[in-house]
């Protein structure tokens, strides 16, 4: 008696934590839910300068706010900003909390099958080393302690496949700290990002003397299914390539002009000359 | 022969020295106050203020000082940001708090149930949520609850800091029921047996008997775990909440200059400080009004 009562109760129990609820938003189409509401949501980085960053009042700016600001625009919605990190950003997009995600995040085909990824891809970045040690290709990192952010895909490769040892810290202000405090002989992360902190003084005399690996595509995302808002993205993108927004807000940022945003701003000039008419 | 006075915390015979001398000096030193003598003093966060300007010299000579707006500058700057995020803080604290305890005080009384199946119910929630870290709940509830609940009429925003507050909630009220089991069971059973004796009912016996016993019993108990929930709300800025953890990272993204981190780092440390301390402070109070005298 005990003891049946004993299970059930145990099973009882647990059924009451299994049983988590599972609702989502329920939408139709995006871009009717954008103009009902008269808001557009968009998820972005707010710890990843100059791509989206905080300043000092706690509003979200930087280039990829800049680029929601644009989308908003041709929607003629409203514009509101969701910090998102890596961990949550496809989930947000999954329930329906954002419409759109512009959050720094890399196109890789895992993801594709998870969100829906816009083509064509609005920016691109590598992998590539901050350091003042000699090193001259990657295979030299082998056994070093290097300083990574958590959850970047690239520590991996670059402790598998190069023999680094990876120290990951939660933002870039940690593991730069802890690269001046010599902790690890070098930090490892996007090369935009690292050519601007190049032209900083506070970084004279560190270099970044590997080639640039895994140059990868940066895709912006809709939830999965909104074809029409997928669309319509599209037709930002290569707007945003044929007007050279992407290499205007890069110099606006102090960023360099990426290969990737040039490439992309030539391939579009010839793919679509009426629009510079 | 006249023997030397026993004092409290003090004896003749060979046992436990070290700790009895101990304990015996502290009480003196709290006669002499004439009050209980706080563990945790108004000093050391005068020791967290000295290392944040120690902190902000250092960040300061290592700095351009001519190029570049000062630590303190800088820090005064995004205040207003941080402090927006430490309200975040306190406002989780204080409802997981509110949760926790109405529910898991509900949850300790279902633990002295007489009926088997409660109280093993209760039992095994209570194990379950006391033993499970409280990241993995805070993950759990952060995606496993929905954004919005469509109620057909209207739809209630759920915004990350209330996922996040039931999140902490939950190991709050294992804590709690665990504080309101564990104080009726403190009670000596003469307290039962003597109310029995009177023809009390079982719940006149709980409310009018044990319950108000309990109270004094489980305030010390329940103002530490609200301490260290307080400071275990920084844990939601893992998963994305902005309080002020997640806007000291942000602030510190923004602002790219590495010798900013330990400076912004201890203001953090010191609003902490000042939000707990006073609830240190009164909870050892408490503790030494209700001691026990049985």
């Amino acid at each position: 008696m005990a003891r049946w009562m004993k299970s059930l109760a145990a099973a009882a129990g647990i059924a009451a934590l299994a049983s988590s609820v599972a609702v989502s938003g329920a939408s139709a189409d995006a871009i009717s839910d954008i103009k009902g509401r008269g808001k557009l949501i968009v998820g972005v980085k707010a710890d990843y300068a100059p791509y989206g960053f905080l300043d000092s009042s706690g509003k979200i700016v930087g280039i990829e706010p800049e680029l929601a600001q644009d989308v908003a625009d041709v929607l003629d919605a409203d514009l509101e900003l969701v910090p998102v990190v890596s961990s949550n950003r496809m989930q947000f997009l999954e329930q329906g909390k954002i419409d759109l995600m512009i959050a720094t995040m890399t196109d890789r085909n895992d993801r594709r099958e998870v969100v829906q990824i816009v083509d064509p891809n609005y920016y691109s970045s590598g992998t590539n080393i901050l350091t003042k040690g000699n090193f001259a290709k990657w295979e030299d990192l082998k056994g070093a302690p290097v300083c990574g952010i958590q959850g970047a895909f690239y520590n991996r490769k670059t402790s598998e496949e190069f023999g680094a040892e990876i120290v990951a810290f939660k933002g870039t202000a940690e593991a730069l700290t802890a690269l001046k405090q010599n902790r690890c002989v070098a930090f490892v992360y996007d090369d935009s990002f690292i050519v601007s902190r190049l032209g900083d003084p506070d970084w004279e005399g560190w270099k970044m003397p590997l080639p640039t690996i895994d140059d990868a595509p940066w895709g912006l995302a809709v939830k999965k299914g909104e074809d029409a808002f997928a669309m319509l993205m599209s037709g930002m993108i290569v707007k945003w390539h044929v007007s050279g927004r992407i290499l205007e807000l890069e110099s606006k940022y102090g960023l360099e002009q990426t290969p990737f945003a040039k490439k992309m701003h030539q391939a579009f000039l010839d793919f679509n000359p009426s629009i510079e008419r | 022969m006249k023997r030397a006075p026993v004092f409290h915390g003090e004896t003749d015979l060979p046992v436990l020295l070290p700790a009895a001398r101990r304990l015996a000096r502290r009480a003196e030193r709290e006669r002499l106050a004439g009050g209980p003598l706080p563990r945790l003093k108004a000093r050391h966060g005068l020791w967290l203020l000295a290392i944040l300007l120690l902190s902000a010299g250092v960040a300061q000579a290592q700095a351009d000082a001519q190029v570049k707006e000062s630590v303190i500058t800088a820090i005064f700057k995004w205040m207003p940001v941080l402090l927006q995020g430490f309200i975040f803080n306190i406002a989780i604290s204080f409802l997981a708090m509110v949760i926790g305890t109405a529910v898991g005080a509900v949850l300790g009384l279902m633990q002295i149930s007489l009926l088997p199946p409660v109280r093993f119910g209760s039992w095994f929630v209570t194990q379950f949520f006391r033993n499970a870290p409280w990241l993995v709940l805070l993950f759990f509830c952060m995606f496993l609850l929905p954004f919005e609940f469509d109620l057909g009429f209207a739809t209630i925003p759920f915004p990350d800091w209330v996922k996040a507050t039931i999140g902490l909630a939950l190991p709050v009220m294992a804590n709690v029921s665990e504080i309101v089991r564990g104080a009726v069971q403190s009670l000596p059973s003469g307290q039962w047996e003597a109310a029995e004796s009177l023809a009390f009912s079982r719940r006149q016996t709980l409310w009018e008997i044990i319950l108000p016993q309990c109270v004094k019993r489980m305030l010390p108990p329940w103002m530490n775990l609200y301490a260290i929930l307080t400071m275990a709300t920084v844990l939601a800025s893992i998963v994305g909440v902005s309080e002020m953890m997640t806007q000291t990272g942000r602030a510190l993204a923004a602002e790219n200059r590495p010798e900013l981190l330990i400076p912004f780092y201890s203001f953090v440390l010191i609003c902490f400080f000042a939000y707990c301390y006073p609830i240190a402070v009164w909870t050892r109070r408490l503790e030494r009004r209700y001691q026990v005298k049985l």
